[in-house]
């Protein structure tokens, strides 16, 4: 949509339309102006959140927080793509816009490990409090003892030897947010099933 | 010592027992009419496999509830834990000893019957109380706390709407009250209003629906019942359904006439064949309210606390307190 | 020889579980669990909280207890929370101050599941998220995924994807009518909900085989054409359920004790409900007019003739009100359905397409909860690179801490299965 790039200007790139939806990518600190101005003006007057979900691109490359947006005046979706950064996934809240996106984002930090700045709930939502990895990531693995059953190697997750573990130790862990009531949380790390690339299966019982 | 003071304690051991045996399967008798009728309400069949079209499910039931694990959560007070159940079972086999089955069939045909009563089923909240306090356990509290609210409300226009009754009669003892209603026809003719405020004051105070909040099971799992297993849950169940029956059976003797026959029968014979006389048309219509109280159960949804409350005070009560006041100018205006 | 000692005594397994559990845990560098430190002065009460100090504000917030407060765990395993929720209450005597929602306890990971899996195997696995409500569950990705391989489906399969989605909204309207009166107290409109219930589940069997995870929607269209046995099953149904539903409604809608517990009840205004992403049923009756099948329409709603029904009060009546008026237009909808039905095949021909074009997509529809939209990106695999799920009970229990503080704890399953949500789709 052409009101879209007058609006936005330089901050809405990359835009793509099929029939259905339109696209366009921001980067990840502008998101929250971005998602004012649609939902502010007058002539876009996107007031409705469909959805918020975050995708991860590879260990290489970016994550991305994608919103869904829904118009009366605009027949299609509107989709953002916001790129952020993987190494240091940090991206402003919008629950100042839509209170409802504090479980999108809850969830995003649980499952993915990205941290929305300035949110006042950054807590796990499906794993427990206590949980040290994110599920949804590309090098999430998870060190059971799967590799000892009977029925191991059917699905190359349960393959060692498939994994990647270097990249995955390699790849720093994300702290818990910032805030005064964790000053001495412990620092993310791996999970503490592996160690030294090996994961530590149970050798105890014959499985 | 008095052989008639010896026949006397003889006798009234006797009725005691025998009511306290007649507990039991009344509560049996109770349940499994909870289970068939409200499964009949609800389009489903209920129990049908124990015993003849499922006729000995309430009995195993019973049994079953013997067989289970007493469990005393660590840290509940165990004196109190105990004597709970005693106290809600005992406030309603006390209670008994009044009711009047037939014509000489009282265990104690008090001259104050009708105070004793009501002063009698109200312990049964101490021991509610004492329930939810002594389990260490908030649902508990909650539950307990709700049900002595509820029910010493609900006392006061149970006890008022009475009054009338017992004005027009000029008599507190239920056998004279019946011998009243013999003359001048059911009292529920002559008290109306107090008929309904007694109903429903009857069913908020043993905690039936739509009433029954305290052992709302969704939202507080079981009241203060919830951390009683085996045969201590057991006897607050059975004390429930004892209570039903025993406000039946006190309704049908306040207003309904107690043991009467109505119209085309005799009213009432007179020995042995008065006696079964007697207690046939007391159980037939103690057991159509009961009826109508399992009927309201499978229909109505629950009243909130506060909305219960607030119906006591605000609408019941004042309801009670006018029509004695109208009964009362009544009697004195026509000289009754 | 014996000897004065006594013996050792054997130690009871759950106390050497016990130690091997704290070892563990401070080997791995996590506190002990609150058991372990009874004595110790924890700071919290240790029934059901969070055995550490509060990591967000909101946590603080909500775990702080002011004089005379205390909190109650409604928890996990409870008669009516709809599944397996806990909610963290906070109470003042009766009167609710706080509320919150701890969520995970059924999640299965279908996102990352439905990464390993095949497009059409994604069918099965999206199936028990909102097992309520299963039809609505599999057109979203099926219409998500036309849309990355590029195929439509033909018009007849259209019409009969629209047919058994009315046909579960109907089923799933009339169980939260049952539902809702069950956690008031009312024990047979519930059963009256499930007789309903049964007639379309065995309505839906003889179509799909299953009577509740149907994996009915293929890419393309719908797995099996409809048979004598669905139509004639259909028309007895059609016959008698407007009957049905006025009779069992008749049962709750003018009761006194229901609308004195509902009226007024957790009133969700517009804008609040807009702000929470609240949709569907939910948020109709908080008097925004805003369906997916109108919005932005797909499948065959655009010709298909309905009314956008709101309510203006946003309490608990309203909600069930709105969803009992949904009931009546989706049997509107479905007699259109019947009506129009053209003939033709059921399924695209896909020939030798395995793989989708590298793409996104997005794609929602209009479940009894509200919208349900799900988002797939492929990257030319036989796999989704990336399956999201938008579930619309989720997004409403974030609406329970706005409503619920100042009503008093029987409300809260009130107001709860007035939004009806179904922790299948909520935990994923």
């Amino acid at each position: 949509m052409r009101l879209l790039t007058e609006r936005l200007g330089s901050r809405a790139r990359d835009l793509w339309t099929d029939e259905d939806t339109v696209e366009i990518q921001v980067d990840g600190a502008a998101n929250v102006e971005v998602l004012r101005t649609l939902r502010d003006d007058p002539d876009l007057e996107f007031f409705f959140l469909t959805d918020a979900g975050a995708v991860d691109y590879g260990i290489d490359a970016h994550f991305e927080v994608v919103y869904h947006l829904f118009s009366w005046k605009h027949p299609a979706w509107l989709r953002v793509r916001a790129r952020v950064r993987r190494d240091d996934p940090r991206i402003p809240t919008v629950t100042d816009l839509w209170e409802g996106a504090m479980f999108h984002e809850r969830e995003m930090y649980d499952m993915m490990g990205i941290v929305f700045e300035g949110n006042r709930d950054l807590r796990r939502i499906y794993m427990s409090p206590d949980y040290r990895s994110f599920p949804q990531r590309r090098d999430f693995v998870l060190p059971d003892d799967a590799a000892d059953s009977a029925a191991a190697g059917v699905n190359p997750l349960e393959r060692p030897e498939t994994w990647d573990l270097e990249r995955f130790r390699q790849a720093p862990g994300v702290t818990f947010p910032p805030s005064e009531f964790r000053p001495d949380a412990p620092a993310e790390g791996p999970p503490s099933g592996v160690q030294d690339g090996r994961t530590l299966a149970d050798k105890s019982r014959p499985r | 010592m008095d052989t008639e003071l010896l026949l006397g304690i003889g006798r009234f051991l006797l009725a005691t027992t025998l009511l306290l045996l007649l507990t039991v399967p009344t509560a049996f008798v109770i349940i499994q009419m909870e289970l068939k009728v409200i499964a009949r309400m609800n389009l489903r069949l209920g129990p049908n496999r124990v015993g003849p079209g499922g006729l000995f499910q309430s009995t195993i039931h019973g049994f079953k509830v013997l067989a289970k694990e007493d469990t005393i959560p660590d840290q509940a007070d165990n004196t109190t834990f105990t004597l709970a159940p005693w106290m809600v079972y005992m406030a309603a086999a006390m209670s008994m000893i009044v009711m009047p089955f037939a014509p000489g069939a009282i265990a104690a045909d008090f001259s104050i019957g009708i105070v004793y009563f009501f002063a009698v089923i109200g312990l049964s909240v101490v021991g509610l109380l004492v329930a939810g306090w002594a389990s260490y356990n908030k649902y508990s509290l909650l539950g307990g706390l709700r049900s002595a609210a509820q029910m010493v409300s609900y006392e006061i226009p149970l006890t008022l709407s009475v009054v009338g009754a017992v004005v027009l009669a000029g008599t507190l003892s239920f056998s004279e009250l019946i011998g009243w209603q013999r003359e001048h026809g059911w009292l529920f003719i002559w008290q109306p209003v107090g008929l309904v405020i007694f109903y429903i004051a009857s069913l908020a105070e043993i905690n039936r629906t739509p009433f029954d909040m305290i052992e709302a099971d969704s939202e507080l799992v079981a009241g203060p019942f919830t951390e009683y297993s085996g045969m201590r849950f057991g006897f607050f169940f059975f004390a429930e359904y004892v209570a039903l029956f025993i406000m039946s059976g006190i309704l049908i003797s306040l207003f309904f006439g107690g043991w009467l026959a109505p119209w085309p029968f005799p009213a009432q014979l007179d020995g042995f064949a008065g006696t079964l006389w007697g207690i046939l048309w007391f159980f037939l219509k103690t057991y159509i309210f009961v009826f109508v109280a399992v009927w309201l159960r499978a229909t109505l949804p629950r009243v909130r606390v506060d909305q219960l409350m607030g119906m006591a005070w605000k609408v019941m009560l004042p309801i009670a307190l006018v029509n004695l006041f109208i009964t009362a100018i009544v009697v004195v205006v026509f000289d009754l | 020889m014996t000897t004065t000692e006594r013996p050792q005594p054997i130690p009871d397994p759950i106390d050497l579980d016990r130690a091997e559990e704290a070892r563990l845990r401070t080997a791995a560098g996590l506190s002990l669990s609150v058991t372990q430190r009874r004595g110790e002065y924890a700071g919290f009460e240790d029934i059901g909280l969070p055995d550490r100090p509060p990591q967000t504000e909101r946590e603080a917030e909500v775990y702080t207890l002011d004089e005379g407060e205390m909190l109650l765990n409604m928890g996990p395993q409870h008669p009516s929370t709809h599944g397996v929720m806990r909610l963290v209450v906070k109470l003042r005597g009766e009167v609710i101050v706080d509320i919150d929602p701890v969520l995970g306890y059924l999640h299965r990971g279908i996102e990352k599941l439905c990464e390993n899996a095949t497009y059409t195997t994604v069918m099965t696995y999206v199936d028990p998220m909102d097992y309520l409500a299963v039809m609505h569950n599999e057109h979203a990705p099926a219409m998500a995924f036309e849309k990355l391989y590029g195929i439509e489906a033909p018009k007849r399969a259209e019409y009969i994807r629209a047919l058994v989605v009315e046909l579960e909204r109907v089923a799933s309207h009339g169980l939260m009518m049952g539902f809702l009166s069950l956690d008031m107290g009312g024990l047979t409109p519930i059963l009256y909900a499930f007789i309903n219930r049964d007639e379309v589940v065995d309505l839906l069997s003889a179509i799909s085989g299953q009577r509740m995870l149907f994996n009915f929607f293929r890419i393309g269209g719908v797995n099996w054409d409809v048979n004598d046995e669905f139509l004639s099953r259909l028309g007895t149904w059609r016959s008698h359920v407007l009957k049905n539903i006025e009779m069992n409604e008749h049962l709750i809608t003018d009761n006194e004790i229901f609308r004195g517990r509902t009226i007024g009840m957790g009133v969700l205004s517009g804008r609040d409900a807009i702000a929470l992403g609240v949709s569907g049923p939910n948020l109709r009756a908080s008097g925004v007019a805003f369906d997916v099948r109108k919005a932005h329409p797909y499948s065959i709603y655009r010709e298909l003739e309905f009314d956008l029904i709101t309510q203006e009060s946003g309490d608990v009546y309203a909600r069930y009100l709105q969803r009992i008026a949904e009931i009546k237009q989706s049997i509107h909808l479905i007699d259109q359905i019947i009506d129009r039905m053209p003939h033709g095949p059921v399924q695209a021909q896909v020939p030798g397409i395995v793989r989708p074009r590298p793409g996104r997509a997005y794609a929602a529809v209009e479940s009894p909860r509200g919208l349900y939209s799900v988002y797939a990106i492929s990257d030319g695999g036989p796999t989704p690179y990336r399956f999201r799920m938008r579930d619309p009970s989720f997004i409403s229990l974030q609406a329970l801490p706005k409503l619920m503080p100042g009503h008093l704890v029987a409300d809260t399953m009130a107001v709860m299965a007035s939004f009806d949500p179904v922790m299948g789709g909520v935990d994923k």
